[in-house]
């Protein structure tokens, strides 16, 4: 048991940080989403979407990098491209869009996504598209949204060996990653808050109303990023279905403190919480929301095939 | 990082429930139902602590000097889970070997080392915590009882309420006042409980049979050399002790075996089918493994030197609430099996589970610390 990062994932993970600080940028013009092409390309520029295939680096380095970037105001395709790609289909141009099951739903990341992924029952396939191919849509999740014009007329090609068991793993560690990085960075911002905004002659954050809630979400955020850090460096079916189900299951209410704590600053599109509250809406219901998570993490932990072994229990 | 166990910190644990196979008798479940400061569970300690001494089970991790071997830290923690995921057959000198025994080892004198220490480290030593009083509770800081310097000794009055395993303990670590109000005024005394003077009353209470007491000091003369550390110097070492103590207990484990009981309960009763008896199971489970990982957080800490940190109260806070969230979820699917006797373990943790957020310091306490110390938040204007 080791929870210290290697030198070398110190070293990654310091500079995925810097770059990320250089991409805070407040922007001139409120709006909902905000994607940030520079980002995403100085990010591929400097390597960091091999992280996972580097032995020194590994799993949890492109982890650790996907949680940094969820907590930038703006966004970038960086899960996809760091934890399933690198394993998937290295050779495919990014970024990506993941669609489960249905082809014709609002995904993020259709608009600006060169090559798209699909997962339905076992079968994983690839297309290659362009922005022809996608519709954008309107949407009050923070990210860019689109539907497929013609899912059935794109050049589909199902990955030979692909097992889609493992998408769904690394799918749950990346929504994970990203939860807990849009949760860390929404409670920074508010702590920034209640710590300045001062109401009744004094801080907000000295209310112990207010401390005790912020105490708990600062909880919950911590024990979700460290179950993250522990699937991404396990890779078990458990740890992933416990890691995601747990950050969509907190989210909710972290989201509802917050946001009570900003107050009407938290109404506006001014202040950047409204990007983290609302990526964390669309990732809480991903691959089924967090009932579905919870469910396989219980399959997991307890799969019936012991019951025979424990019949004696009940007598 | 690594979050797998190595083949040494496995084998220990090996080790560990081999030998629990071996001493627990078949009827420890029910022996072990009123948890560790009942008179049967204290008793059972009493041979079992110095077998786990024996085998080097019992403070590994203390310095070759006071009988360990300087083990990590996480070697105890690996015993401890195993050990009070079992019940506690250590009963109440868990405490000694968690925090009072580094406390001592710390802050104490060449002549208090010698006489406590050995004893904890061969398994035949109790003790009690006076640190609660009628009128000091979270706010600790306030106690009222007095020890009065007369020449080289002091005379101690008051009392402590809530006092745990005080009805067998041997000895009490215990705060007193021996100067002004507040922190800088308090004093630790290491107090034999056989003294003249004290008296101690069970406590009729919900989490087991000979748990919490109150404890009397009715004129009762402490020598000098009973003092650890220096009149008004108490309140740094409670904070040492406290930061052992708060994360010493492993909760987590105990909560999430009983949860794995439960489930094969359930299952074993077809019941297990259901996708909402799944959904809170599950959801069980990630409270207890989040409580874990902070908790390995700090062990973690410790392990490389690193001093106490804030990190401490919020893998208390997390346990709290996996331990309720397992409690909760026997009461949902299995609230038969908390009447009668013949699910003792799964009564024992509700009752543990309802005083987690209380004993060692409320979990509000708790909150209060994490606003400070680990948010940066403001301190609430005091009256």
């Amino acid at each position: 048991m080791n929870f210290e990062l290697s030198e070398d994932q110190r070293a990654v993970l310091d500079a995925v940080d810097r770059l990320v600080e250089r991409h805070r940028t407040t922007l001139a013009v409120p709006e909902r989403c905000h994607y940030s092409v520079e980002l995403e390309r100085a990010l591929e520029a400097v390597g960091f979407f091999d992280c996972m295939t580097i032995e020194e680096l590994g799993t949890v380095t492109a982890c650790a990098s996907v949680m940094a970037v969820a907590r930038l105001p703006l966004c970038a395709e960086a899960a996809a491209s760091s934890l399933i790609a690198p394993w998937l289909c290295p050779e495919l141009p990014r970024p990506f869009a993941l669609l489960w099951n249905r082809d014709d739903a609002p995904t993020r990341y259709l608009p600006v996504a060169r090559t798209v992924i699909r997962v339905r029952g076992d079968s994983v396939d690839v297309a290659s598209i362009g922005t022809e191919h996608v519709k954008h849509v309107d949407s009050i999740f923070a990210y860019p949204m689109g539907v497929l014009r013609s899912a059935s007329s794109l050049p589909w090609r199902t990955l030979p060996n692909a097992d889609a068991t493992r998408v769904r793993n690394f799918w749950r560690i990346a929504l994970a990653a990203e939860i807990t990085g849009c949760l860390d960075a929404a409670l920074a911002s508010v702590l920034e808050h209640v710590k300045d905004r001062r109401q009744f002659g004094r801080p907000l954050g000295s209310f112990q109303a207010v401390q005790h809630r912020l105490a708990e979400c600062a909880t919950l955020v911590e024990g979700a990023k460290w179950l993250t850090l522990k699937a991404a460096s396990t890779g078990t079916a458990l740890d992933a279905a416990l890691a995601a189900g747990r950050a969509q299951d907190i989210a909710t209410r972290i989201s509802y403190d917050l946001h009570q704590f900003m107050g009407a600053m938290g109404l506006t599109l001014e202040h950047p919480l409204h990007r983290w509250t609302y990526r964390t809406k669309l990732l809480r219901a991903d691959l089924g929301g967090p009932d579905s998570q919870l469910i396989a993490a219980a399959q997991a932990a307890w799969p019936e095939t012991h019951r025979n072994a424990i019949e004696g229990i009940a007598s | 990082m690594e979050f797998n166990w190595s083949d040494t910190e496995q084998g220990l644990r090996e080790k560990v429930r081999a030998l629990l196979l071996r001493e627990l008798p078949n009827d420890w479940e029910a022996l072990s139902r009123h948890g560790p400061g009942s008179r049967a569970q204290t008793e059972f300690s009493l041979a079992f602590c110095p077998k786990l001494a024996a085998e080097g089970l019992l403070v590994p991790h203390w310095p070759t000097e006071h009988g360990g071997r300087a083990a990590p830290p996480w070697e105890h923690f690996i015993i401890g889970e195993e050990l009070w995921a079992a019940g506690e057959p250590r009963g109440a000198q868990y405490m000694n070997v968690n925090f009072i025994g580094q406390t001592l080892m710390r802050y104490g004198s060449v002549a208090q080392k010698a006489q406590y220490l050995p004893q904890m480290a061969a398994g035949q030593s109790i003790w009690c915590q006076g640190f609660s009083e009628p009128s000091a509770g979270s706010d600790l800081a306030s106690l009222t009882t007095r020890a009065e310097r007369h020449g080289d000794a002091y005379i101690v009055n008051g009392s402590k309420v809530w006092t745990s395993y005080a009805g067998l303990a041997q000895t009490c670590f215990l705060l007193a006042r021996t100067g002004g109000p507040g922190k800088g005024g308090i004093a630790i005394f290491l107090v034999p409980m056989r003294t003249p003077g004290i008296t101690v009353r069970p406590i009729p209470s919900l989490i087991g049979v000979g748990d919490i007491h109150e404890v009397f000091f009715d004129n009762v003369a402490v020598p000098e050399s009973a003092r650890l550390g220096a009149e008004g110097q108490a309140w740094p070492i409670i904070g040492y002790a406290l930061s052992h103590e708060r994360v010493g207990i492993a909760r987590y484990e105990f909560s999430r075996r009983v949860l794995d009981r439960m489930v094969r309960l359930l299952q074993a009763r077809g019941l297990f089918e259901r996708e909402t008896v799944k959904l809170r199971a599950g959801q069980a489970l990630a409270a207890c493994e989040a409580a874990r990982m902070l908790v390995y957080r700090v062990v973690d800490q410790r392990a490389r030197g690193l001093p106490p940190s804030a990190d401490a109260n919020l893998a208390r806070v997390a346990v709290v609430a996996a331990d309720n969230a397992v409690a909760d979820f026997c009461v949902n699917y299995l609230s038969d099996t908390l009447s009668g006797d013949d699910f003792p373990l799964h009564l024992s943790h509700h009752e543990r589970a309802i005083a987690a957020g209380v004993a060692s310091g409320a979990a509000e306490i708790q909150l209060n610390l994490i606003a400070h110390d680990y948010l940066q938040l403001p301190r609430e204007a005091r009256p």
